[in-house]
C-alpha cells in the first residue's frame, strides 16, 4: 500500500501504524509511552501527534502515530504547526502531573521526559498543581524497587513487564481521573506482595518513578570506616555491561578496569564472584549426582537467581524442595570470605563486610535473607547494582574508560574458570555443571569443552546429556522469564516430571539482562546480546574451561571444605528454602467499596 | 414539547435568543424534555455531543463546572489531555464561576478543551469538551456578559454517564468498566462490577443473548468486543471464591424479621430479586415448584452450553447470603398467594416463568399424544431425568423439531447428543428471520442438524395412536408486515411428509395457568401473562410484584435479571417508604435514548483492525454426542488482549433541573 509522510511517497501493509511506517522511513516522531521491544503501544501519552489527511477527504485530523493505521492514499504531516504546539501542550501537561523534583531523581540525565520535552521543543510550564501528585504512594518497602508514583507518567511498560514478559502480574491499576495509578496488587507494600524483585520494570520506566533501592551511602560507610575490611566481589555479567554507563564499546570486558576502580574506591580485598560460580557447579553438580542416585526429588531446578527462588517460594512453595540446596556464587563468596578467607588472612570475621556488584535487584533481598546470617552477621552486607557502581564511580569522579587495568590479587578466592564466567548468560549455568558433572560420572572430560545443546534465544530449551552407562541419558531443560518458568511447573505439576536438571533464570537473557544492568531509553533489553557474547568470548580465552579444574577451588576443598556436600559444605555452603505463599481473602463488601455505581 | 432557546449539537448550531417562545420550532426529540420529574423543568441538557438551553435563565459557566466536575471524575486517567487537561478547566471554571478568572481564561480554556477532544485516548475524553467548545466557540458573548454579574448559587443538576452497551443492556451492567477492570488486571472488580446487578455472571457469560454487542461501537471497526467471553472469563476466574466474598456480607441495613419477602421462582428473575433483597437486608423465602433451581435457565438451556455446577454454584449464592429456597413447592398446587400473606411474608415476588409449550394448531395434534414433547418440556427431561438422575431415554432414528428460536436449536442439538439419527429442524421463515442467535444456527449445522427454512406443518400423522411422521407445505416470502418481517404463504401443492416417531414442538411458551385464582387478586392480560405497572412491577395486589417471562411473555436471562432487580428495588420502596421511588438514572437514561436520533454515526479515525478473540470449540463430531460444554474458556492472555478492544464509549450528560 501507498500513502505519504510528509509529502514522501511510503510504502507499507495494511495495519501497519503511522508511528511504524514513519521510523522505517526516517521521519522521527517524538514518543514517551510506547515501546517497541515490548510490542507496547498504549496510547496513553499522545505526545506522537500527527496530522493525517484520508484519501478524498478534504478535512485534517490530529492522530496519535502510535495507534493509526496507514490507509491506502493516506498522507501523514509530522511538523505542522498545529502539530507541533499541540505535542508541546501535551508535555506541558504531562509534567503538570508530575513531581519535577529532577535535581534529587534518580533517572536525573536519563530521563525519557527530559528527552520528550526538548524533542517538543517545550517552552514553559505554566501548569504547577503540587496537590495533583503529591498524594500519591512511594513505596520504598522492598529491599530491591523503590516506587514513586509522584513520577510516574502512566506508560504502563512495568504493568506490560511484570504481566506479560514475566508472568508475575504484580501490579494492577487503581483508582480514576488524577487518582490513577499504578499500584501494587491487593494494595499490599511491595515486600508482601507477589513482586520477585527483578527489577524488569525498572529496565522499562522512562523517568524515575521505578528505581533500585540505592544503597551506595551504606557502601560508602563501609569502605570509609577504616576499622572495616572491605571485600568487594563482583558478578560475571558485571563486566560486559558497565561499559555502557561510560559509552564504552558494548559488550566489551572490563574486568581489569572494574578491579582497579573497586580498589581506588578504597575495597581492601577484590574478589571474584565467578570464584564461587566454580564452586557452586562442584556443590550444584555432586548434589545433582546424589539426586540421581538416591532417587531424590527430581528434577533439580537451580538456586542461583533470587528471583526465581522467590518466585518459588512465594507461588510454587509445595515444590521449593525442586530447589538446588546450593546456595548462590553471592552468598557463597560472603560465607567463604567471612570464614575460610578469614582465616586464611588472619582477620577477625567481624570486622570483614563484603560488598557485592551484581547484575541483580533480587540480590539486595537475598543478601537479606534471614538463612544467610551467621552469628548475627549478614554474609553480604551490601550489594549494588551495575547501575549503582556506575553512580558512584562517576560520584567519585572516575571515568572507566580512563582507568588502567589491574588483576585480583588474592591467592585464594580470585582464580575462575570459562564454565563460571557464562553464569551469566541464560543457558550458562547449565552448560557448567554439564561440563563438571559429565567429567564427574564419567571420569572423562566431554569431547568439546563447549556444550551448546543448550544455548539459544528461546525461553524454553530443552536437550538430552548421556551420562555414561552408570547414570545413562538424562533430560535437560533452561528456561529463562518467569512467565516461561511458569508454564513449566505448571506441565510439571500436570504432566509429571519428565526432567532431571532444569535451570532457571527470572530475567530474560538470564543475568547479562539483569533488573541491575544499565538501562537503555526506548528499548528494552538492546544490548543483551552484545552482553552474552562478550561472555562467551571471556569463556573461550580462559586457560582453564572448567569449574572442577580450578586450581584455588581444589585447595579450598583440600584444606578447608573437605569434599562437596561435607559437612562444612552442608552449613557454609548450602541453605533452605520457606513456604512464602500469602493468600488475600476478598470480601464483597470491600471490593463494592472500590467500585462506584453509574448506571 | 421543551422549546430549545439556544444549543449547538454535532457542529450545528440552535439560535433562538431573538425569537418569541411560541415561534421556536418543535423537535420531537424533545417531546419529553419539559420535566425531569413532577413539577421539575429541565432548564438545559449537556451531552457528548453538544448542549441545549431550554430556559433563559441557566446560569451557563455553572452548567459547564458541573459538567466538567463530572467529566474530570470520570477520566480513567490513563491518557494525559483526559486526565490533566479535564483538571485545568475544572479548575479555571471554579475561578470563572467564582468570578477570579478573567476573560483570557476563556482562550486557555478553549485550547487544552481542544487538545481534549483531538487527542484523547478514549470515547469519554474525545466527547468530554464538545459541549463546552460549543458554548465558547458560538456562544462566547453569553457567557462574557455573565462575568460581569454576581456569583451565581450553584443550580440543581444532575449527571449521568454511560455508554451504547450500557444503555441496550435490560440490566444496564457497566460493561467498559468490567473491561476496564480487566485492562487494569483486577479480575475480581471486574466481576464485582457485574454482581452489582446480578449474582448469575457465570451464566450470562455463557448464555446472554448480548444487546451490548449488537449496541457495541467496534462493529463498525472491525467486530464487537467479545462482552459476554470476557464476563465468562472472570467469572470463571473468581468461581472458587465467590461465596467466600458473601459468605462475610453484611448489609448496611438489616431490616426487622417481619419484613420477610416471599419469592416465587428460582428463575433469573426471582433469584435476582431475592439477591438485591438479601443485599438489602430482607429476610428472603424462595419458593421452587421443581427439585432444582434456575427456572429456564435450568431446564430450558443444555448441558452443553450452560453445565448445572456452574447454575447452581450461582444459585448457591443466595443461600450463602441467607436466603431459604424451598423445592417442590408449586404455586397453586402446594400453596397459595394467599397462603403466603397469611404467613406473614411482608411482599411478594412473583417469577414463575412460562413453562407451558404452544401448540402448533395443525390437524391431528394431541400434546397427550406418546411422541410429542413441548420443546421446554423435551429439554427438561433430557437434563434433569437423563443428565442428572440417570434415566434412560428412548429416542427414535429420526426427530422433527418445529421452530426457529433458541429453544428450537437447544432442542435439535440435545436430541442429536442422545443419539437421534436425523434431525430435522422446521422454521417457516428464511434463515435471516430466524430469532435464534446467529452462534447457535452456525453450531447445529456443524453438528448435522437438517435445515427445512420457509416450511410450515400441516398435520401430525397419527396411526394406532401413535406419532408416524409429520406433513410439510414449502412456504414463500410475501410481502413486509408492520414489524418489517416478511409475510409467508403456503406454496399450493408442495406438501411432503417425513416419516419420525417424535415431534417437538418449540415455538413458544405461555404462562402455565392455575398459579393464581380469582379471589387472590393478581390479574392476568388478554395474552395471558401476569399484568403489572411497567415503572414498579407491582400487580394489581398490593404489596404483590411480578417480574421476568410471567411478565414479559417468553424473553431473554439478562430481561429477566433487569426486572428482578427492578422489582427488588420497587419491594424495598414498597416497604421502606409505603411508595416506589422517582429514579433518576432511569430518567436520565430515558433522555440519552431520545436523542439517539440526533447522534451522528461512524468513526471518522482511522483504527487498527484486531479482531476479536477465538473462542476454541469442541469439535463438532465428537461434541454432538456427549453433553460436554462446548465453548471452552479463554486464557488470561487471551483476556487481556480481548480487553483492550474497547474503546470505552463513554459519554457524559447532565440535565440542569429547577429544583
Amino acid at each position: 500500500m501507498i500513502g505519504s509522510i510528509n509529502g514522501k511517497q511510503v510504502e507499507f501493509n495494511k495495519n501497519q501504524v503511522v508511528l511504524t511506517v514513519a521510523k522505517a522511513n526516517n521521519h522521527f516522531i517524538p514518543t514517551l509511552c510506547e515501546m517497541a521491544d515490548l510490542n507496547h503501544t498504549p496510547g496513553t501519552c499522545r505526545v506522537c501527534l500527527v496530522d493525517i489527511q484520508k484519501k478524498n477527504d478534504s478535512q485534517h485530523r490530529i492522530v496519535t502515530a502510535c495507534t493509526t493505521p496507514m490507509e491506502e492514499g493516506m498522507s501523514v504531516l509530522t511538523r505542522t504547526p498545529k502539530v507541533r504546539q499541540m505535542q508541546r501542550l501535551q508535555v506541558e501537561l504531562l509534567i503538570a502531573d508530575h513531581n519535577q523534583d529532577c535535581a534529587a531523581c534518580i533517572r536525573h540525565g536519563n530521563c525519557e521526559l527530559q528527552d520528550v520535552a526538548q524533542f517538543v521543543g517545550l517552552k514553559q510550564t505554566r501548569y504547577t498543581y503540587p496537590q495533583f501528585y503529591q498524594r500519591r504512594s512511594r513505596d520504598d518497602s522492598s529491599p530491591a524497587v523503590v516506587r514513586d508514583m509522584s513520577k510516574c507518567i502512566r506508560c504502563f511498560r512495568c504493568v506490560a513487564v511484570c504481566r506479560d514478559i514475566q508472568g508475575i502480574d504484580a501490579l494492577v491499576i487503581t483508582e480514576k481521573g488524577l487518582e490513577t495509578e499504578i499500584s501494587v496488587r491487593d494494595h499490599l507494600p511491595l515486600n508482601q506482595s507477589d513482586c520477585v524483585s527483578c527489577g524488569q520494570c525498572i529496565l522499562v520506566c522512562p523517568v524515575g518513578a521505578l528505581a533500585e533501592k540505592n544503597d551506595i551511602e551504606a557502601a560508602l560507610d563501609l569502605l570509609f570506616d577504616p576499622e572495616l575490611v572491605t571485600v568487594v566481589q563482583f558478578a560475571p555479567a558485571i563486566r560486559t555491561a558497565i561499559g555502557e554507563e561510560f559509552n564504552m564499546t558494548k559488550g566489551e570486558n572490563l574486568e581489569g578496569k572494574i578491579i582497579t576502580a573497586l580498589k581506588q574506591l578504597g575495597a581492601d580485598v577484590v574478589l571474584d564472584t565467578n570464584f564461587t560460580a566454580d564452586l557452586v557447579i562442584m556443590e550444584e553438580g555432586t548434589e545433582l549426582l546424589e539426586r540421581i542416585k538416591n532417587k531424590g526429588v527430581l528434577p533439580m531446578f537451580t538456586s542461583c537467581c533470587p528471583g526465581w527462588v522467590n518466585f518459588v517460594e512465594k507461588n510454587y512453595p509445595d515444590m521449593r524442595e525442586h530447589i538446588s540446596t546450593t546456595r548462590s556464587p553471592q552468598q557463597a563468596l560472603g560465607s567463604m570470605a567471612k570464614t575460610y578467607l578469614a582465616q586464611k588472612m588472619g582477620l577477625d570475621p567481624s570486622r570483614i563486610r563484603v560488598i557485592s556488584i551484581m547484575p541483580c535487584t533480587a540480590k539486595k533481598g537475598e543478601a537479606n535473607r534471614p538463612e544467610f546470617k551467621t552469628k548475627g552477621f549478614l554474609d553480604v552486607d551490601v550489594v549494588l547494582t551495575t547501575r549503582e557502581l556506575a553512580r558512584l564511580l562517576k560520584r567519585e569522579g572516575m571515568d572507566l574508560a580512563d582507568l588502567p587495568d589491574s588483576g585480583f590479587d588474592s591467592p585464594w578466592m580470585s582464580d575462575y574458570s570459562g564454565a563460571a564466567v557464562i553464569f551469566g548468560n541464560t543457558g550458562g549455568v547449565m552448560e557448567a555443571a554439564v561440563r563438571t558433572v559429565y567429567k564427574v560420572a564419567t571420569g572423562k572430560e566431554l569431547a568439546t569443552v563447549e556444550y551448546t545443546d543448550l544455548r539459544g534465544e528461546e525461553n524454553f530449551r530443552e536437550a538430552v546429556v548421556d551420562l555414561g552407562p552408570d547414570l545413562g541419558s538424562r533430560k535437560l531443560a533452561v528456561v529463562h522469564t518467569l512467565k516461561a518458568a511458569r508454564r513449566l511447573l505448571e506441565s510439571i505439576k500436570t504432566d509429571g516430571n519428565t526432567y532431571d536438571f532444569v535451570e532457571v533464570m527470572a530475567c530474560p537473557g538470564g543475568c547479562a539482562g539483569g533488573g541491575g544492568q544499565p538501562r537503555s531509553k526506548h528499548s528494552y533489553q538492546g544490548t543483551w546480546q552484545e552482553r552474552k557474547k562478550g561472555l562467551y568470548t571471556i569463556d573461550q580465552h580462559r586457560p582453564i574451561r572448567q569449574s572442577h579444574n580450578n586450581p584455588m577451588i581444589t585447595v579450598l576443598y583440600e584444606d578447608f571444605l573437605g569434599a562437596p556436600m561435607g559437612e562444612t559444605s552442608h552449613h557454609l555452603l548450602h541453605t533452605t528454602y520457606r513456604d512464602r505463599r500469602h493468600t488475600i481473602k476478598h470480601t464483597m463488601d470491600e471490593i463494592w467499596k472500590e467500585i462506584e455505581q453509574r448506571t | 414539547m421543551a422549546k430549545v432557546i439556544f444549543g449547538a449539537w454535532d457542529g450545528k448550531v440552535i439560535d433562538n435568543r431573538n425569537r418569541q417562545i411560541f415561534e421556536i420550532e418543535e423537535h420531537p426529540e424533545f417531546n419529553d424534555f419539559d420535566e425531569f420529574n413532577t413539577g421539575n423543568p429541565i432548564k438545559a441538557f449537556f451531552g457528548g455531543h453538544g448542549f441545549f438551553i431550554f430556559e433563559k435563565k441557566v446560569n451557563l459557566l455553572d452548567a459547564l463546572l458541573h459538567y466538567m466536575e463530572r467529566v474530570a471524575r470520570e477520566s480513567c486517567g490513563k491518557c494525559t489531555p483526559c486526565r490533566v487537561g479535564t483538571q485545568i478547566i475544572k479548575r479555571k471554571l471554579e475561578d470563572l464561576v467564582n468570578r477570579k478568572g478573567s476573560p483570557k481564561d476563556l482562550d486557555e480554556i478553549e485550547i487544552i478543551a481542544e487538545q481534549i477532544k483531538s487527542t484523547s485516548l478514549c470515547g469519554l475524553g474525545q466527547t468530554a469538551t464538545v459541549a463546552l467548545l460549543g458554548m465558547f466557540q458560538f456562544f462566547r458573548e453569553a457567557i462574557l456578559s455573565e462575568l460581569s454579574t454576581p456569583i451565581p448559587l450553584r443550580q440543581p443538576c444532575e449527571t449521568y454517564v454511560s455508554a451504547p452497551c450500557i444503555e441496550a443492556c435490560p440490566s444496564k451492567v457497566d460493561v467498559p468498566k468490567y473491561i476496564d477492570y480487566i485492562k487494569d488486571g483486577k479480575f475480581t472488580h471486574s466481576l464485582g462490577v457485574i454482581l452489582q446487578k446480578y449474582p448469575m455472571a457465570a451464566t450470562c457469560g455463557r448464555v446472554c443473548v448480548r444487546f451490548c454487542e449488537m449496541a457495541c461501537r467496534r462493529t463498525q471497526v472491525d467486530e464487537a468486543v467479545g462482552i459476554k467471553v470476557l464476563k465468562r472469563f472472570v467469572a470463571d476466574h473468581e468461581q472458587g471464591v465467590i461465596n467466600e466474598w458473601f459468605s462475610a456480607y453484611a448489609p448496611e441495613d438489616p431490616k426487622d424479621p417481619h419484613l420477610q419477602v416471599a419469592v416465587v421462582g428460582t428463575g433469573p428473575a426471582g433469584i435476582a430479586a431475592a439477591y438485591h433483597l438479601l443485599l438489602k437486608g430482607y429476610p428472603v423465602d424462595i419458593f421452587e415448584a421443581k427439585s432444582i433451581p434456575g427456572g429456564m435457565a435450568a431446564t430450558g438451556i443444555p448441558e452443553y452450553r450452560l453445565p448445572k455446577a456452574v447454575l447452581a454454584k450461582e444459585v448457591s449464592i443466595i443461600e450463602t447470603l441467607g436466603g431459604r429456597i424451598f423445592y417442590n413447592q408449586k404455586m397453586g398446587r402446594d400453596f397459595t398467594l394467599n397462603d403466603l400473606v397469611e404467613r406473614g411474608y411482608a411482599s411478594v415476588f412473583l417469577g414463575i416463568g412460562t413453562h407451558k409449550g404452544k401448540t402448533m394448531q395443525v390437524a391431528y395434534e394431541d400434546p397427550e399424544i406418546q411422541g410429542y414433547d413441548f420443546g421446554v418440556d423435551f429439554l427438561l427431561r433430557i437434563n434433569h431425568d437423563y443428565i442428572d438422575r440417570g434415566i434412560p431415554m428412548e429416542l427414535g432414528e429420526t426427530m422433527v423439531v418445529v421452530g426457529g428460536g433458541n429453544v428450537a436449536m437447544d432442542c435439535a442439538r440435545s436430541a442429536l447428543r442422545m443419539n437421534v439419527k436425523q434431525v430435522h429442524l422446521i422454521y417457516r421463515r428464511s434463515e435471516k428471520e430466524m430469532p435464534a442467535d446467529h452462534e447457535e444456527i452456525e453450531a447445529a449445522k456443524k453438528e448435522g442438524v437438517i435445515f427445512h427454512f420457509l416450511t410450515n406443518p400441516t398435520k401430525i400423522l397419527v396411526k394406532d395412536g401413535r406419532i408416524r411422521g409429520i406433513e410439510l407445505i414449502k412456504m414463500a416470502l410475501g410481502n413486509p408486515d408492520e414489524s418489517g418481517r416478511s409475510s409467508v404463504v403456503p406454496v399450493a401443492e408442495s406438501e411432503f411428509t417425513i416419516d419420525t416417531d417424535h415431534i417437538i414442538p418449540a415455538i413458544g411458551q405461555q404462562v402455565e395457568l392455575g398459579f393464581v385464582t380469582p379471589k387472590d387478586g393478581v390479574e392476568l392480560n388478554t395474552w395471558g401473562t401476569i399484568r403489572v405497572n411497567p415503572a414498579s412491577l407491582i400487580t394489581t395486589r398490593k404489596g404483590v410484584f411480578a417480574g421476568g417471562d410471567c411478565v414479559s411473555g417468553p424473553a431473554t436471562l439478562v430481561q429477566a435479571m433487569a426486572q428482578g432487580e427492578k422489582a427488588a428495588r420497587s419491594i424495598d420502596d414498597y416497604l421502606t417508604l409505603g411508595r416506589i421511588r422517582f429514579q433518576p438514572k432511569e430518567r436520565m437514561s430515558q433522555l440519552v435514548a431520545d436523542l439517539q436520533p440526533m447522534i451522528a454515526k461512524g468513526i471518522n479515525i482511522p483504527v487498527k483492525h484486531e479482531y476479536r478473540v477465538k473462542i476454541k470449540e469442541l469439535d463438532p463430531l465428537i461434541r454432538k454426542k456427549i453433553f460436554e460444554e462446548v465453548e471452552k474458556p479463554i486464557s488470561v492472555d487471551q483476556a487481556y488482549t480481548e480487553a483492550q478492544r474497547c474503546m470505552r464509549c463513554y459519554r457524559v450528560y447532565s440535565a440542569i433541573t429547577e429544583h
